[in-house]
């Protein structure tokens, strides 16, 4: 018993201490964000905000062009929703339904060509994207992001459809449904879930990536935020406090839409690589 | 009327086909055909701010590899910085996930909060750091100096030594949920049937541990490690905003060295060289990772 009660501590006690190390830089970021500048940049370390202030947050959104930044990013992150939401549920409920000759080959192709490397196609995409004029516009880029994330969106959406019973659509075919809106009426509305899961995983994906995003746009005019906010880091000397708070309003988003497909998503993560 | 037709058309055996091939011609237009014109672009001399001089030159920026300096410390910290960060995550992400495989609300709040730094953006993971690890200002500095585990307080990312240590507690930090996630599902799959054979048997926890748990997570490990190995020697993200490969070359890997050579300097085709010897490495865990997942199905 008392053994026991010694193992669980132990546990309780790891966990909480690697807890602790990831939270606490995102939780020391949200404190800062909160501090006057000169509280910041001071000799006594503040834990606790002495001054709690919004001044930070207010800076970031109305003294630089993080709100156009914002906007980008937004347009960008749903394009790139619905091309890969699109093409690759399409793709992934035919792997999952049919058998046919190249199918294992073509589940393969999808696994394999995401172990490329970014920068090997990052400058002929660049090359190409400059002859269609595509250089600094949201639909570049997303289409840029579609080499990583159309394959993974395949991948994910097999294994939501691969949990759907096909005899739900073999009756609803019997009752006069064809193939297609079989997929419709009875397929996907069953597979909402891990539609929009899958769906949330390619947003955070695209909302969040950097390297394209520097490569490809050069004006604020298409900039996404995590080029603007690096940038402005290395520009204008951005101080800590609205560094802070433009952190904090760009992965408030991601947080909370993470935490409400979280026990969908890693369902959806898990289930191809533990199949085992 | 189109509905009609479409309706008929997925009835046939064409069908299958048809609603992959979307997905595939895009992939040849973003991928395959930029990896091969990549491959043709190592062979050339292409750099945007000299055009005069671009065309064909054969193996001569392959050769330049082996003689460039900036070239074998890139190639050498690539192999320390994926070796350690592999190695730090997965033992991080091994322990919380044997920690995690039990009922409980705190061990489920603990689930998610740990994954949070795993979907955080890149910019950000570089900013809360850069801010954490400050000389002057940071609070690791900070804790530690009150802890006398230092006199004084140290310039993370000035000092060579310490730039790469920080770079990599920065990666583990943000990397290591990957495997939790992926070693907790395998755990949640291994039947308790066995653990409670082995409990009739009398074995303790760490034997049942090293001959139940690890042997049938085996396959799981094996993939997420070639999986990290290979996301890790592609993404020059975090490096990028932390140190942009500095103090020196002191944090320069393959990935952002190729990168830098065709964002700051438009030398496309030694970029390309670079990027072809990372694929040829990458091929052989590639191909690593494919044998495993055969032999899994």
């Amino acid at each position: 018993m008392k053994n026991n009660l010694k193992k669980k501590s132990l546990i309780i006690l790891l966990l909480g201490l690697i807890v602790l190390y990831s939270v606490f830089p995102i939780v020391w970021t949200l404190i800062t964000s909160f501090k006057p500048e000169s509280d910041i940049v001071t000799n006594e370390l503040q834990y606790i905000p002495e001054n709690f202030t919004l001044a930070n947050y207010s800076a970031i959104w109305t003294r630089s062009g993080y709100p156009r930044l914002i906007a980008n990013s937004l347009q960008v992150t749903l394009i790139t929703m619905v091309i890969c939401m699109t093409l690759g549920t399409l793709a992934a409920y035919s792997l999952s339904r049919y058998q046919f000759k190249i199918r294992n080959q073509i589940l393969l192709f999808y696994l394999v060509i995401r172990m490329f490397p970014v920068v090997l196609m990052i400058v002929p995409l660049w090359i190409m994207m400059r002859y269609f004029g595509l250089l600094n516009t949201h639909l570049g880029l997303a289409i840029a992001y579609t080499t990583f994330l159309l394959p993974l969106c395949v991948w994910m959406m097999k294994s939501f459809f691969d949990a759907i019973p096909p005899d739900l659509e073999d009756s609803a075919r019997i009752d006069g449904c064809s193939r297609l809106t079989a997929l419709f009426y009875v397929v996907l509305p069953l597979a909402r879930g891990g539609l929009m899961a899958t769906a949330i995983f390619i947003g955070i994906a695209a909302w969040n990536e950097y390297l394209f995003a520097l490569m490809f746009t050069n004006s604020q005019e298409s900039q996404t935020w995590p080029v603007g906010l690096a940038l402005m880091v290395g520009e204008f000397q951005l101080p800590w406090g609205a560094l802070s708070a433009g952190g904090i309003i760009s992965i408030f988003p991601v947080i909370l839409l993470f935490s409400l497909v979280q026990q969908t998503l890693v369902k959806g993560l898990t289930s191809g690589a533990v199949k085992g | 009327m189109y509905a009609k037709q479409l309706g008929e058309l997925s009835e046939t055996r064409s069908w299958a086909y048809i609603l992959i091939l979307p997905s595939i011609v895009l992939i040849f237009i973003v991928i395959i055909y930029p990896v091969f014109h990549g491959v043709s672009l190592s062979f050339q001399e292409m750099q945007l701010t000299k055009p005069h001089k671009s065309g064909f030159v054969g193996l001569k920026n392959y050769y330049k590899l082996f003689t460039d300096e900036v070239f074998l410390i890139s190639l050498k910290n690539t192999g320390i910085w994926v070796t350690v960060v592999t190695i730090l995550e997965f033992s991080l992400g091994l322990l919380s996930a044997v920690l995690l495989n039990r009922a409980g609300l705190f061990v489920k709040i603990a689930g998610v909060l740990i994954l949070l730094p795993w979907i955080l953006p890149s910019v950000v993971a570089a900013n809360i750091w850069a801010l954490m690890l400050d000389s002057r200002l940071g609070v690791l500095n900070d804790m530690l100096y009150q802890m006398g585990l230092i006199r004084e307080y140290v310039a993370w990312f000035a000092e060579k030594e310490t730039a790469l240590i920080s770079t990599m507690l920065i990666e583990v930090w943000k990397g290591f949920p990957f495997f939790s996630l992926l070693l907790l599902a395998g755990l949640q799959s291994i039947d308790d049937e066995l653990y409670e054979a082995g409990r009739v048997d009398g074995a303790s926890d760490m034997a049942m541990f090293w001959y139940i748990t690890l042997p049938m997570l085996k396959p799981v490990i094996v993939a997420t490690i070639v999986l990290r190995v290979i996301s890790l020697v592609n993404s020059p993200d975090l490096i990028l905003i932390l140190t942009n490969g500095g103090p020196g070359y002191s944090t320069h890997v393959l990935s952002l060295y190729a990168f830098l050579k065709a964002y700051s300097e438009f030398n496309f085709g030694y970029s390309g060289t670079i990027s072809v010897f990372m694929f040829l490495i990458l091929i052989f865990f590639t191909i690593l990772y494919v044998r495993m997942s055969r032999l899994n199905s």
